[in-house]
């Protein structure tokens, strides 16, 4: 594929204008976030902040509940992850591997549920958990989040299990496994990896929930997640930009970082159902 | 029962076996109740979050009722909600909104995703870190997308309305986020930015799974570039191109974080869709079966559209 240097520039040229384009806005971001609070409102606009600061980082932790909602947040990813793993494991194995009669459906229930629109079963939840008392208390979260960690984890893992022999779990049972142990000591130590993406996905997917942390914490401040927080920084009338920049920095940054390592298991996970 | 894994037989069903063979979950005949026993978490788990309350949201959108509560005697059946629905002209309005932003969304997204998925594709130095950048905005946050776009298009101090008056495409700072037509557009250009990566990024996988030597073949045999790409690239994604089309439709159709913070529907509910209006509904107007039966036909549509996806699952992938 040898290619001539005018096409070479051409290729770099377009590459690097694509690659402006989409990471501009992030860019702003963190320029913003490292304004003083006089620059916010002035005019032209400063690319490079000569003197940058991070007095707005510093104001949103002190100032405001962030490291609050960032533990709330995080609480509400790991029990709502782990609940819907641990029902997930057990049952897209079951789907990949044991096919009982009538388990397909339940599989197929599951691939349509990952469609389920949320501002539907909000409103059923949001009577339920009135009635349960749970509104402003993160256990609500919890349940409702796992309504769609729930559904993609089971495809993701069954995917996984796919791809790993069975003749391996039958000499596990030769040797004395039963169905169970072999579950348990042959099959998930070797999807160690395809179960630490599901997780990770798993969290991912809760600490960017935004309607269910709106709708069931709103009365609560001190439950809110770190997205309901940080959108609530914007202003009616006056918004200090660089502190609602800096929070969404650093509400972003692990779920970004994430995906550089989920990219790969995403393609096939996202897409499980639909090529095989 | 020592034999037995606790939790996983009943001890009457023990009882009855007292002669050999022993029963035994173990026991390949009884490989599907194991199979049962590892779904049952699961379905007793989504029967509760999720079956019951799809149940009692149906229910819900039968009865004529502002805010529901459970335990209280329910209100009778009625058609109400749906006839109110479907003489709404705001319904109407909803539904073409949805239409317009879907379409936009989905073919912007679509066709600078393939070109970028191209692009990226060709073989160049740094090819694996531009891979990761054009990546980039899909992981972004849907909250945080709409976040930094509110900020890049602020009516008074926005980059956007500055680099439009500065060279004097506008005469004005435009009032983006209030202004009908220009509010649908920042939604479409917010939703472009953070679903078109997750095109190219399918797209991408889809490119790679198509044999080089199928190119190789094609210049052997004098194909222009044009025609490579119509007729090996095009048919190659054909196993990925529809179900990426259909996530992202379905994506943008249940989108709630975008629209809700960026406009919350309005200018004059120029950019509510239905997702947007069932919430409204619920949550703002507090009309809970009026809402339900929203609702429930977006439920309705969402099921027609995955049920196209599921269907593609019975096609070879070449």
């Amino acid at each position: 594929m040898a290619r001539s240097r005018r096409e070479s520039v051409i290729l770099y040229a377009l590459v690097i204008t694509v690659i402006v384009v989409l990471v501009f806005p992030l860019y702003w971001m963190f320029n913003t976030s490292l304004a003083p609070g006089t620059q916010l409102r002035r005019f032209p606009p400063v690319f490079v902040q000569p003197e940058p600061t991070f007095a707005a980082y510093e104001r949103i932790f002190n100032e405001r509940p962030v490291g609050v909602w960032l533990r709330n947040s995080a609480v509400v990813a790991v029990a709502s992850t782990a609940l819907s793993m641990f029902v997930s494991v057990l049952a897209g194995y079951s789907i990949s591997r044991i096919r009982a009669r009538g388990s397909q459906s339940i599989g197929l229930f599951f691939l349509m549920s990952r469609m389920l629109p949320s501002t539907l079963i909000i409103i059923p939840l949001f009577v339920s958990f009135r009635q349960l008392q749970l509104i402003g208390d993160l256990k609500s979260l919890v349940l409702a989040h796992a309504t769609f960690i729930t559904p993609f984890a089971v495809w993701m893992l069954k995917g996984y299990f796919d791809t790993i022999p069975a003749e391996l779990e039958d000499a596990a049972m030769i040797d004395g496994c039963n169905p169970l142990t072999a579950l348990l000591r042959v099959v998930l130590p070797l999807s160690a990896p395809g179960l630490a993406a599901t997780t990770l996905y798993g969290f991912v997917l809760s600490w960017n929930d935004f309607v269910f942390a709106r709708t069931f914490l709103v009365a609560n401040q001190n439950a809110w997640t770190v997205n309901v927080g940080v959108a609530s920084l914007k202003g009616e009338y006056l918004t200090e930009w660089n502190e609602i920049m800096a929070g969404s920095l650093i509400a972003m940054l692990p779920i970004v970082l994430a995906y550089l390592f989920l990219e790969r298991y995403l393609v096939s996970g996202l897409t499980a159902g639909s090529t095989k | 029962m020592s034999r037995l894994r606790p939790g996983y037989a009943s001890s009457d069903m023990n009882n009855m076996v007292n002669h050999p063979p022993r029963w035994s979950l173990w026991q390949p005949g009884n490989r599907h109740l194991f199979g049962y026993l590892l779904l049952l978490p699961a379905v007793l788990l989504t029967a509760a979050i999720i079956v019951y309350p799809i149940i009692a949201a149906i229910d819900l959108s039968f009865q004529k009722i502002k805010i529901a509560k459970l335990g209280r005697s329910r209100a009778p059946l009625t058609l109400a909600n749906y006839e109110e629905l479907f003489q709404a002209p705001e319904f109407y309005q909803a539904i073409w909104v949805t239409i317009t932003l879907v379409a936009a969304v989905t073919l912007l997204s679509y066709v600078i995703g393939l070109a970028t998925a191209v692009l990226v594709n060709q073989r160049f130095r740094g090819r694996k870190l531009a891979r990761i950048l054009v990546a980039v905005p899909w992981a972004v946050p849907s909250v945080m997308a709409a976040i930094i776009w509110w900020w890049l298009f602020d009516s008074s101090f926005g980059l956007i309305n500055w680099a439009l008056v500065r060279s004097g495409l506008s005469s004005e700072m435009i009032p983006w986020l209030s202004t009908p037509g220009a509010a649908f557009f920042v939604i479409v250009v917010v939703m472009v930015w953070k679903g078109y990566p997750f095109i190219s990024v399918i797209m991408l996988a889809g490119l790679q799974s198509i044999p080089l030597e199928l190119y190789d073949a094609a210049k052997v045999d004098g194909a222009n570039a044009w025609n490579r790409f119509r007729f090996i690239t095009l048919p190659g994604l054909r196993s990925v191109r529809g179900i990426a089309l259909i996530l992202i439709m379905l994506w943008v159709f249940r989108d709630f974080p975008i629209i809700y913070i960026l406009t919350g529907g309005g200018p004059q509910r120029t950019t509510q869709t239905l997702a947007i209006m069932t919430y409204q509904e619920a949550f703002k107007f507090h009309d809970f079966g009026f809402a339900a039966a929203i609702g429930v036909i977006t439920l309705i549509i969402s099921i027609i559209a995955s049920w196209f996806m599921v269907r593609r699952s019975d096609q070879p992938i070449y």
